[in-house]
């Protein structure tokens, strides 16, 4: 089913004129209500009165990571903040978090965009959707929480968590879709298999996953084990949350809703736009949100754009598979994970040196994430105990800061690379294309 | 009495111990007695050599980049007799002193058995054993 099928099968054409439009009000909005931006488009020489068309976009600067990380938490809000209705963050790199701030019309635009994805995935009001992402600053728990309320369906909001409980439930209930990332979802078919849980007891019929890179193999794993259709759901917080984008009934590409958050491709090192269908940076422009508009947002992902009408009737533009970033951050078991806070922490410890390598890889369908960390020659002792717990107190403090557990590996000195210039710090086996 | 031992950080990869025997056994160090615990995915060997080889044997393990400390450990030579031990254990007790870990060699010029025992507190074991 088509949500709203006026947007998302709308002729190029008109899109464009659209977009055009709503590009023209937003960078106003944003030059006139957000220091930020004034100053950032002033540096760049451009008004909002060169912004005619769309294709103007391309006169207007970046945003990056770090503008929401040197402006923390408030000062690239649009509005004042009692206009905002509702705050989200997502974990820091070093320290700081990033927070966005919604306006009522931010998130009933959000709303929209999961709405459109739970339509596209063949759900309705007659749906009952377990929202297993966490609820809280991440926007997961709560951003599928209100698509679902929107459609009409009945959301059980049970939160990540407590697997037990979540297969009791989906059986009690009879949930007929599930959203949760798709490593947690591969981990309840091991659960419901080691409980030896009746198949015919779980009425399942779609998979909502995202938040993570995941491969075709994992699609084709989780529909066979959990008899669904499994569907990817894009987005991030800086854009809003889960709902950016999301896969329709033939599964080839994700639907990007480009009236809501414009995706342009760039060569991530001139920044220039690449050639259509080109593999590139992501960077999108938030066309509907006002409380702190994104303008020209760097995402890091690495990905293609396919503007062909889809077989499923929408003419949105398709994303391919996101195929990897543009910075050297890692996505782990959901969160993510930069080299440069593994970094930091370590330089908290005088017991070891200021050299690491990271080596991530799936086992048995759950990232693995390992560390390899030498200890300073007067800190090796005797005695192994003190070594595993020197290992032990770097292991939680990382999970503290990062919110994962690493594997520690001590490794023998002079076994890591040093190397002056930009050294390879980590090393993904995971194949994600 | 307390004598010196080495300890070796080892990463558990095989062939790993080879190599510090290998390197020592050139450079004509005799290792006299050794012992090798482990975790998961490493492990501390400790190795007694000749008095007046600990430093060269140290020395050369560090310039081959091998994680290698000296600590002190208390030595016990006690005759090869039933109960001789536990006597030396119970007196340690008493003390309050406990054993991080110990090991046993064998040296055929003697019938002694030869103890190495590394405590809690190695000063006060050493006045302890050295009276019993
Ligand atoms: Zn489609």
């Amino acid at each position: 089913m088509i949500w709203n099928s006026k947007i998302e099968c709308m002729s190029r054409d008109e899109m464009r004129i659209l977009q055009g439009e709503k590009l023209r009000k937003i960078v106003a909005h944003a030059y006139q209500n957000s220091p930020f931006y004034k100053s950032r488009f002033d540096e760049h020489g451009v008004k909002p009165e060169d912004i005619h068309t769309i294709d103007d976009i391309v006169k207007l600067p970046f945003t990056t990571k770090q503008d929401l990380r040197d402006n923390y938490p408030f000062n690239m809000m649009a509005v004042p903040m009692s206009d905002i209705v509702r705050l989200h963050a997502s974990s820091g790199t070093t320290g700081k978090p990033i927070v966005v701030g919604y306006t009522e019309t931010d998130i009933e635009n959000w709303t929209e965009g999961i709405a459109r994805c739970f339509s596209a995935y063949g759900l309705d009001k007659n749906d009952m959707i377990q929202v297993s992402y966490g609820y809280g600053l991440f926007t997961g728990g709560l951003g599928a929480h209100y698509g679902v309320q929107k459609i009409g369906a009945t959301v059980i909001p049970t939160g990540s968590g407590n697997t037990e409980k979540q297969l009791q439930l989906m059986q009690d209930f009879g949930s007929t879709a599930i959203a949760c990332t798709p490593s947690y979802a591969l981990y309840m078919t091991e659960e419901i298999r080691k409980r030896n849980i009746d198949m015919n007891n779980i009425k399942l019929k779609v998979g909502i996953f995202g938040a993570e890179p995941w491969t075709d193999n994992m699609r084709k794993e989780l529909e066979e084990k959990l008899q669904i259709k499994a569907y990817d759901i894009y987005g991030l917080t800086e854009i809003s949350g889960p709902g950016v984008g999301g896969e329709c009934e033939c599964q080839c590409g994700t639907h990007l809703w480009e009236d809501l958050f414009y995706p342009e491709i760039v060569d991530p090192e001139t920044l220039q736009p690449v050639a259509p269908g080109e593999k590139g940076e992501l960077v999108f422009t938030t066309l509907d949100k006002w409380g702190m508009p994104m303008i020209r947002y760097r995402t890091r992902d690495l990905t293609c754009l396919n503007y062909e009408k889809c077989a499923c009737g929408r003419t949105a533009v398709r994303m391919s598979k996101i195929m990897g970033r543009s910075d050297d951050m890692m996505i782990i078991r959901g969160v993510n994970v930069f080299p440069s806070q593994v970094e930091s922490i370590l330089l908290e410890f005088p017991e070891y040196e200021p050299y690491f390598f990271i080596e991530v890889d799936r086992v048995n369908n759950t990232d693995t994430f390992v560390i390899q960390v030498e200890v300073k020659p007067e800190y090796y002792t005797d005695q192994i105990n003190q070594l595993v717990k020197l290992r032990q107190r770097l292991a939680s403090r990382i999970q503290s800061v990062i919110g994962i557990q690493p594997d520690i590996k001590i490794v023998e000195p002079n076994t890591i690379e040093r190397s002056t210039g930009k050294a390879k710090r980590a090393i993904d086996h995971r194949k994600f294309e | 009495m307390l004598i010196r031992q080495l300890s070796v950080f080892l990463e558990n990869r095989q062939g790993k111990f080879a190599e510090i025997a290998r390197l020592l056994g050139n450079n004509d160090i005799n290792m006299k007695a050794f012992t090798v615990s482990e975790s998961a995915d490493f492990g501390i060997a400790r190795i007694i050599v000749e008095r007046e080889k600990i430093d060269s044997a140290y020395n050369l393990l560090k310039s081959h980049s091998y994680a290698v400390s000296i600590h002190q450990v208390n030595y016990l030579n006690s005759p090869n007799q039933p109960g001789a031990m536990a006597v030396a254990m119970e007196e340690l007790c008493k003390a309050g002193v406990s054993i991080e870990y110990m090991y046993a060699f064998a040296d055929d010029a003697s019938h002694n058995s030869h103890l190495v025992i590394r405590t809690s507190n190695d000063e006060l074991a050493n006045q302890i054993l050295s009276e019993l």
